[in-house]
């Protein structure tokens, strides 16, 4: 280094250069960097360092320690058992709950493609005038506020709410259903539909992008019309649909509005045991430690699906 | 001018890095530099149950500031002790005779110099140095409020057999699944266990393993009964007015809500017992107002306009004597005894855990929930 250094004398020169480059770089960044920092990564940053103290009554005690994240994970020898899996935890409900909240989020994501793919296919395709028109319509259920939308389910599903007196009105059923408010299926119901034009943007915007040249060629070349679905316009929207699923999985596992209006006792989700722990029980560092234990789960599950699925290959074939 | 021009400039490109620097140093160092505006004095901020916020309960602050002071409400005690510790700056807050020694504990409640408020002598004598009132010696809650947490029921609903011999026991009865709300709160394990035998004296204070054992035996069936656990007491009202719910933990401003509104509905007395709490307010030391609005505030509360408010409106009782005099007399012969002594002689009056029983019972509680499926 010191050798090609010293023999070429613009070498400095040139390192300055890309330093002031470098630098540059930084300072545009820096409004949206700062931004970031402040209002992510230091709360971030806090929320860590608090899982690693421990609560003793009203007090906070500061000593680093392992206690939260070992309370989650302890041993039992007598196992807790829900839904037929035994959690052989001391403390289970954590457990319990990462996993009914992946499985509800899960439920809502699959829920919410299923829904917005044909959304977004149709506007896609068959929309022709006014496409902007019909994207600011799909948008307007967002111009009320989330809690209004949540509470209009609780309308809807309601013991005297829209379906119940609807049914009952045309004389279909005599008592209203029971089963429609307070559990986790209306927590997964009103998730899907509060998410769901989030969605279909990103599928709308890959659809969108699809060369239609490629779907003539498939159909000149014999595919009948769901082979060209198949086979060209479904690998391509690919991409936009992986981010939708993304877009809708990771913010709802943590949701606790929703579960907490419309839940009932048993449709609870993480997101309640982490407000709980905070708001309600006094140990703000256990709920720190769930918390970042549920952020770390979503990660690796992200992470994995993606590499199962192959995103980087989806990824480059579009290029 | 120059603004523009500089906006001109800036558009086209001709500014350099340099002028763009000093431009937006300069704004950065005036915005720091400049004075900030004024502000009114800081607004009072309450934590109080959800309906407490009318104005019908403070009408003298009202009159006095012109405006209404800021609510928190929260659901429970517990709530807001935690608001509070997390740092939430609250000058006033409405806890109740067996909660508000946790205030106490956590160092954020004050002591109350009854000098100040004009109502003071005016409050009955006995709640005046009941327990919860006076703790140490000092007065750390001013009485305002007391009433009932008992059954309400719709006897149109309900089987007749329950109106001869109310019990608790319809929150654990498997019969009732889905018809009934139990209060969001660890309460349901204490009455569980009074179902199961045991007296209120023992059952407040369950510890360690016996506390888990009930919470798995009643916690669990009380969860598993209730239709929804509820928070705020407007909801567990509409779903008994529509007869979602036939029976619920209520207090007695549901029964004369519901009455107002031509719904058979009836408080019980349960054999096991009826509950009688008595609330007030309670100085905290973390406010941020002037401590004169929060002394108007507590007395708004003690004035017998209040206590009428209360008697009329929820069937509650108040504190101050004069309020059952200035009140309708009817609604006063509705609330049947008017005196928290003799009340209190007749029911359960709710009891004051430890620190340690309240946290063991917040945890079990949240976890019997989190168990439901």
């Amino acid at each position: 280094m010191t050798d090609t250094a010293a023999s070429d004398p613009l070498a400095p020169a040139r390192d300055r250069e890309v330093l002031r480059r470098r630098l540059r770089g930084y300072g545009l960044l820096s409004p949206a960097l700062s931004v970031t920092i402040a209002m992510l990564a230091l709360p971030m940053a806090a929320l860590f360092l608090l899982s690693f103290w421990t609560q003793s009554g009203f007090e906070l005690d500061r000593t680093p320690t392992l206690a939260n994240y070992a309370e989650l994970v302890r041993p039992s020898a007598e196992p807790t058992v829900w839904f037929g899996i035994p959690f052989h935890l001391a403390y289970p409900v954590p457990a319990i709950l990462m996993v009914k909240s992946l499985v509800m989020s899960l439920m809502a994501t699959l829920a919410v493609i299923a829904l917005a793919y044909p959304m977004a296919y149709f506007l896609a395709f068959r929309v022709h005038r006014h496409k902007a028109l019909w994207i600011i319509l799909i948008t307007v259920p967002f111009w009320t506020s989330y809690l209004l939308r949540v509470f209009a389910w609780k309308v809807v599903l309601g013991f005297n709410g829209a379906i119940n007196s609807g049914l009952k009105t045309l004389g279909i059923i005599d008592e209203p259903l029971e089963f429609l408010l307070y559990n986790p299926g209306a927590v997964v119901i009103t998730l899907a539909h509060s998410w769901v034009a989030f969605a279909i943007l990103p599928i709308y915007v890959s659809l969108e992008k699809i060369d239609r040249s490629l779907l003539e060629a498939a159909s000149d070349l014999g595919d009948s019309r769901w082979q060209r679905f198949r086979r060209v316009t479904l690998p391509l929207s690919a991409p936009g649909t992986v981010a939708a699923a993304l877009l809708v999985f990771i913010p709802t596992v943590g949701d606790y509005v929703t579960p907490t209006l419309v839940g009932g006792p048993g449709g609870t989700m993480i997101g309640n045991l982490v407000q709980d722990l905070f708001l309600k029980q006094n140990n703000a560092p256990l709920g720190a430690a769930v918390a970042i234990t549920m952020m770390g789960i979503i990660a690796v599950l992200v992470a994995l699906f993606l590499w199962a699925i192959g995103y980087a290959r989806i990824r480059s074939r579009r290029l | 001018m120059q603004r523009i021009k500089f906006i001109d400039r800036m558009a086209s490109g001709r500014v350099s890095r340099r002028q763009m620097m000093q431009a937006a140093g300069a704004f950065g160092v005036g915005a720091l530099v400049l004075p900030r505006r004024s502000v009114a004095a800081e607004v009072l901020t309450c934590l109080e149950w959800g309906g407490y916020d009318s104005p019908d309960y403070f009408q003298p602050y009202v009159a006095k500031y012109g405006a209404q002071p800021n609510f928190s409400i929260f659901a429970g005690e517990e709530d807001a002790l935690a608001k509070v510790l997390a740092g939430f700056a609250a000058d006033v807050m409405h806890p109740c005779n067996y909660s508000v020694a946790r205030f106490v504990n956590a160092g954020v409640a004050k002591e109350i110099d009854t000098a100040r408020l004009s109502h003071w002598a005016d409050v009955f004598p006995s709640l005046q140095a009941a327990e919860g009132v006076v703790m140490d010696g000092k007065v750390v809650m001013a009485p305002a409020d007391w009433g009932n947490s008992s059954i309400a029921y719709r006897p149109d609903l309900m089987p007749p057999e329950f109106a001869q011999n109310p019990t608790w026991a319809i929150f654990y009865d498997e019969e009732y699944a889905g018809r009934v709300a139990m209060t969001d709160n660890e309460m349901a394990i204490v009455i569980g266990a009074m179902v199961g035998g045991m007296p209120y004296d023992e059952a407040y204070k369950l510890e360690g393993a016996a506390l888990e054992a009930a919470a798995k035996e009643w916690g669990t069936k009380a969860v598993n009964t209730a239709k929804f656990l509820w928070n705020d007491s407007s909801e567990v009202q509409q779903a008994m007015a529509s007869g979602e719910i036939v029976a619920a933990y209520a207090w007695n401003d549901l029964v004369a809500n519901l009455r107002a509104e031509g719904i058979p509905v009836e408080l019980a007395a349960p054999k096991e017992g009826m509950f009688t709490w008595f609330c007030g307010l309670t100085l905290l030391n973390t406010g941020k107002a002037d401590e004169q609005a929060a002394y108007d505030f507590i007395d708004a509360w003690l004035s017998p306009e209040t206590g009428k408010a209360l008697i009329e409106g929820s069937g509650y009782g108040h504190a101050n004597i004069k309020a059952f005099e200035i009140a309708d007399p009817q609604a006063v012969a509705n609330m049947g005894i008017t005196d928290p002594v003799e009340m209190m002689k007749n029911t359960i009056v709710f009891k004051t855990p430890t620190d340690a029983v309240q946290e063991g019972f917040n945890k079990v509680w949240a976890d019997t929930k989190a168990l439901k499926y």
